[in-house]
Parts: structure tokens; C-alpha cells; sequence
């Protein structure tokens, strides 16, 4: 039996030699063939909640109603309601750190979150 | 919020301690800021977030930065809490058990390293989630199936380190551990098992290697951090049969336990099974204003009123059968007429046959048929009471005997009532033993039902310690008098813990007060 070239190393080699055999998680490590979209981050990021069945869905629901429940169709987002949300939290929503959630993913994830929200008021 | 320093580190050395650790990750990832601090608060706390405040996190992103990290926290004795993803809600999410301490994020160090299709195991870093993992098996289409927690926004790692469970073949998830690197206090790399062998061929397939196993010292531990696991993935059964069944009556538990438990120790059953009670689906498909005002615990005609609305029976169970439709089918008669000795119910049954729907299928389209998904929908039970939901688990191991389990199912419900809090129980029939999870669910908004909620906790405890239960994983503020319960011989199992805690890391760096293991320069800030 043949195992990877990573199990045959030390550590030090092995975090330089693992590529052949590794792969970058999608998400928060960037990878070539994934674009870093807002629209990819938000599902990656907030869609396992906010998409439709998800559990931010339907706490939305409950207290802003059927059509506020998806943010992807919300008119009333902004930029600085969105970064408070996504740091502090929001009644039963975790906080994301910095680490999960770069700024510069935040800032994309905003970006469409909101330009979605500016398209639906037209 | 107040900025709590490490004890014994004025905020002159604290600073000096910052900058290094940014000289070795890069400024962007020593998070010291009051925001920053707040995103490793537990925000499902029973009471006071800050009282596990941490002082700052710093996120590595590889083995020598841990250790590099180390050199330095040492130098300055700034302790550190290593986490994965720190989604351990319900026990503490990111923060650490002694307030002050630094957060060490390893969320960036994020790559599957390996999975293996033929011999059905991953090697994955710390910060993979099992999203990700999910995504990779299905995208590249490897037959592996994950086990996967009920809130599955963690780490696969974390929740094998805390000792996650489901309720599938492979669902004891710190039995899945085969062979784990990781980075002692003063900075040496070790590998366990026989991932000790500098050319090991067998690193992840044979988890015992040779001398005492230390795998499982590394679980519930703050011995070492962790920087790499071997884990086992179960191969795609070739079909699944499906047998749901729903009780009437709280009492049916004891003969349930008895039924399953022979069942699941000749393997007939290869799965835990998760016995939910009817508060279940109400927790996760409705608010508690829905049924109820009161400030008392649900009454009975209460409950009667959500199993009849939501279909549900007082207890909720599913047995799920593994492998060649032959032998599925043939345990399910077995099953069966064990069945028929209590009750004329029949199951309701399901089946999936390797094929249908597994590939291409969205991700948690049921068209994925048998394969588990991640979801996060059973968080929804921190929104039963409105406002900031939080919850705790309060989880028993005990004998595997329907009397004893009836028992206390008893004990535990009178608490609740004692105590007003909604009763929210699951048994999950483990073959040797029953692990029972107890939800407390609350509106952090509401001090008095908080401050119920806590001392409903250390009763359940003491009950439970008083009848020789313990409790398997526990949130932070409990980790020492659940510690306490393990007790024989004047704690004479903690009183070794600690010492081999003051050996490898005589300075106390990483996680003081982890499952109440305090090393000895902090023993005195023990609770």
C-alpha cells in the first residue's frame, strides 16, 4: 500500500510538500478555481442559515415576516447594518470573527448583499 | 468591553507579548481590538459573557507559527486557548475557561491533507469544517460518508476532540481519531500511534501503535494542541432501511431502553439511537409564545397540545439498518419481533439504494438520499423563548437499564418543573451505556429565568452525581464541578491529570482550567 508523500515526512517538509495530495478547503482559504464573489462568499458563508429552509430564514421570518425573510431579497440592507450584524451578532445569531470572515470577504459579501438590496428598491 | 489581562502580566509585557506574536502571523491576525474580543465571546452564555473573556486572539496558519507562538507565550506567560472553528455552542463556543486568556485561533489552518477512498479515512487540519469536508467528498465524488453532529457548523476535528457524537455507525467521533500530530508547550511536534514512525505506513489505519495510546489523552485534554488528526469516514453502504417510530407516553422510555439495548450490543443495531422527546420538533419548528404564557414549565395539557399539533409522539426515534438490502432486511425481522413484544405499532420505513440521487443532487436536497448532510436548522431551539436565545446541555452518561433510565427521566423532569424550566430531553441507547442530553433553553434577556436555568444545572449535577452519573462534555462554567463529580479517592484521577499537565507544560500555556485541568500557576484561580 501506497501512502501520500505526507505521511513519509517530517512536519516542517510535509506543510510544503502537501499539495499534491491537499486541498484547499472552499471558504475561507482562497483557492485558483473558486472565485472570491460576493455572491460565492455569502453562500458559503452566511447560506447555510440565510438560503431558503435555513435556520436565519426562519427566525427572519418570525420577526420581520415572509418577505424579509431572505436576505438576498431584502430592500432595506446597508453597508454599516450589515458589519454590525455580522461582528455583534444579531438575538440568537453568532458573531463572526475576523478569522472566519475576513474583512475583505465581509466587505464583498456587503457589496452584493446590499447591491441586491438597491436592485429590488428599483 | 473591559479589557481582562492574563493573570500576573502587567499590560506593558501584555503588549510587548502582542507585538511578537504579530511578528510571527502578521499584524492582521493578533485580533486585540474590543470588536475582536466580542467575537470570542460565548454568546449563548448563561449569564455573563465576560466572566471567560478572552484578552485577544491570534490565528496561525501553520505547525511552526504554533510553535514559534509557543516560544513566545512561554517567554511571557500569556496562556492560550487553542480552538478550531469555536462553534462549540452550547458549551462555551470560542471563549476560554479562565477569563484572560488568549484565543489561538486555528480557523486559518483549514486543508483536508488526504482522504483515502479505498481504506475510508481524512487527515484534516483543525479549521475544516464539516461543510467543507462535505462539499470535498461531494464534489469530487468519493463514496465516504460523513458523521455529523447535530449542528454541524464546526470543526470535524473540535467535535472529535470534545468527544461530538450522531446517531450513525460511525457517530462516537473521538473513536473515529486514528493518530493525531500535535505541538507540545515547548514547542516539539509529536505523532501518535504509529504516525510515530518517521516513514509510517499506516499512520491512519491502526490506532494503537506500540507503548500506551495517547490518542485519547489529546480528547477533552489541554496536554498538547492538536495540529493534524486522522479520522475514519464510513464507505457508502450499498443500501439503508429506515424504521421510525413515535410513543405515546413518557414511560414507554424503560421499555424502549430495554428492547434496544440487546439489539445494539449484538450489533443487530449499528447506530445510536437518538430517543427525542416532543419538544424536539416543537423547539425547532415553533416559539414557546405559540403554546404558552406562563412562567412555569409547560404543563401537561400543554404538551399534549404540541403532540397533537406537530404529530408527534412524547418520544421520537429512529432506527437506521446499514449495508446489503439481504441483511438489512433480515435484521429489520429481527427488529421487529423484538418490537411486537410491547407494541402492535409498526414502523414507519423507508428505503435508499446506492444510486438514487447521491451525486449531483444540491447539497442538502433530500435527493442526496442516504448520505448525511450538515445543517444547522437544530440551532433553531435557542429562539424557543425569544429575545437572545442561549442554551446548555446538561448530558449524563448512565447505565444502559430501562428502570435506572426511567428513573431518571424522573429525577431530571421534577427538576425542570422544580425549577420552571421546559422540559427538552433526548436518550440516545449507546449498547453499553445511554447518554442523556438534557437541553436548557433560555432567553438571556431574562435574568430570573437565567439565573434558574444555573441552578437547575448544579441540582442535575448533584443529582446525577449522587446516583453515580457523570456528565460526558460539559459548557465551561461547569468544567470544574463536573470534574469534581469524578471523585474516587480524593480526585485522585484529576490529581494525575494535573500533574502530567505540570510536566509537559510547566508554565500552565495552553488551556488552563480545560475539563477542570489547571496547571499549577493557576490552581489558585480555579473556581
Amino acid at each position: 500500500m501506497k501512502l501520500p508523500a505526507f505521511f513519509a515526512l517530517g512536519a516542517l517538509v510535509a506543510t510544503a510538500a502537501v499539495t499534491a495530495s491537499a486541498q484547499d478547503t472552499a471558504g475561507r482559504g482562497a483557492t485558483s478555481t473558486q472565485p472570491r464573489s460576493g455572491a460565492a462568499l455569502f453562500q458559503q458563508q452566511c447560506g447555510i442559515c440565510h438560503l431558503e429552509g435555513g435556520t436565519g430564514t426562519f427566525m427572519l421570518a418570525r420577526r420581520l415576516g415572509q418577505d424579509n425573510a431572505l436576505l438576498t431579497n431584502r430592500t432595506n440592507l446597508t453597508d454599516a447594518y450589515l458589519r454590525v450584524v455580522v461582528r455583534q451578532g444579531q438575538q440568537s445569531m453568532p458573531r463572526f470573527t475576523r478569522v472566519e470572515l475576513p474583512d475583505d470577504d465581509l466587505e464583498l459579501i456587503i457589496a452584493y448583499l446590499v447591491g441586491n438590496s438597491r436592485e429590488s428598491r428599483r | 468591553m473591559q479589557l481582562i489581562l492574563p493573570p500576573d502580566v502587567t499590560a506593558a509585557r501584555f503588549d510587548q507579548a502582542m507585538a511578537a506574536f504579530a511578528g510571527v502571523v502578521g499584524r492582521q491576525w493578533v485580533l486585540a481590538d474590543d470588536e475582536d474580543r466580542e467575537t470570542y465571546l460565548d454568546i449563548y452564555a448563561p449569564g455573563n459573557e465576560e466572566a471567560h473573556a478572552p484578552s485577544a486572539a491570534v490565528a496561525p496558519a501553520s505547525v511552526e507559527e504554533i510553535q514559534a507562538l509557543l516560544r513566545i507565550a512561554n517567554e511571557f506567560r500569556i496562556p492560550l486557548w487553542p480552538i478550531s472553528r469555536g462553534k462549540n455552542m452550547g458549551y462555551g463556543g470560542a471563549a476560554p475557561a479562565m477569563p484572560g486568556t488568549v484565543v489561538l485561533d486555528l480557523g486559518r489552518m483549514n486543508r483536508i491533507l488526504d482522504v483515502n477512498e479505498k481504506f475510508g479515512y481524512c487527515v484534516v487540519e483543525p479549521g475544516v469544517g464539516f461543510y467543507d469536508l462535505h462539499r470535498h467528498l461531494s464534489e469530487n465524488q468519493i463514496p465516504l460518508w460523513m458523521s455529523i453532529p447535530g449542528n454541524a457548523w464546526g470543526s470535524v476535528m473540535g467535535n472529535a476532540l470534545d468527544r461530538g457524537f450522531s446517531a450513525s455507525p460511525y457517530g462516537e467521533h473521538s473513536n473515529n481519531i486514528c493518530g493525531l500530530e500535535v505541538v507540545l508547550a515547548n514547542g516539539e511536534i509529536v505523532r501518535t500511534a504509529t504516525g510515530a514512525m518517521a516513514n509510517s505506513a499506516t499512520w491512519p489505519l491502526f490506532k494503537f501503535g506500540f507503548g500506551p495510546s495517547w490518542d485519547q489523552a489529546f480528547v477533552q485534554s489541554n496536554f498538547g494542541i492538536v495540529t493534524k488528526m486522522g479520522y475514519w469516514l464510513m464507505p457508502e453502504p450499498a443500501s439503508t432501511l429506515s424504521m421510525n417510530m413515535s410513543l405515546p407516553n413518557p414511560e414507554d422510555l424503560g421499555w424502549l431502553i430495554d428492547i434496544l439495548t440487546p439489539l445494539r450490543m449484538s450489533r443487530v443495531i449499528d447506530q445510536n439511537i437518538g430517543i427525542a422527546s416532543y419538544m424536539g420538533s416543537a423547539t425547532v419548528s415553533s416559539q414557546r409564545s405559540e403554546w404558552y404564557d406562563g412562567r412555569d414549565a409547560l404543563p401537561e395539557q400543554v404538551v399534549r397540545a404540541i403532540m397533537d399539533k406537530t404529530g408527534a409522539g412524547w418520544w421520537n426515534f429512529g432506527i437506521r439498518l446499514y449495508g446489503d438490502p439481504e441483511a438489512n432486511e433480515a435484521h429489520r425481522k429481527i427488529i421487529e419481533a423484538a418490537f411486537r413484544e410491547r407494541t402492535e405499532q409498526p414502523f414507519r420505513i423507508t428505503r435508499w439504494t446506492r444510486g438514487e440521487g447521491a451525486s449531483g443532487a444540491a447539497e442538502n436536497s433530500p435527493a442526496r438520499g442516504g448520505a448525511p448532510s450538515p445543517s444547522v436548522l437544530p440551532l433553531q431551539i435557542v429562539n424557543w423563548h425569544g429575545g437572545r436565545g442561549g442554551h446548555l446541555g446538561f448530558s449524563p452518561i448512565l447505565p444502559p437499564d430501562g428502570k435506572l433510565v426511567l428513573e431518571q427521566l424522573q429525577r431530571t423532569r421534577a427538576r425542570f418543573t422544580e425549577f420552571g424550566v421546559d422540559y427538552s430531553g433526548t436518550f440516545y441507547a449507546s449498547g453499553r451505556h445511554v447518554i442523556n442530553v438534557n437541553l436548557i433553553l433560555y432567553d438571556r434577556d431574562d435574568e430570573d429565568m437565567t439565573d434558574r436555568c444555573r441552578k437547575l444545572f448544579d441540582a442535575l449535577v448533584k443529582d446525577a452525581a449522587q446516583h453515580g452519573y457523570g456528565e460526558y462534555r460539559t459548557h465551561l462554567s461547569y468544567m470544574d464541578a463536573v470534574a469534581d463529580t469524578f471523585g474516587f479517592n480524593d480526585r485522585a484521577l484529576w490529581r494525575m491529570n494535573e500533574t502530567v499537565k505540570d510536566v509537559l507544560d510547566p508554565n500552565g500555556i495552553i488551556a488552563p482550567g480545560k475539563s477542570g485541568i489547571w496547571p499549577k500557576n493557576y490552581r489558585s484561580a480555579r473556581p
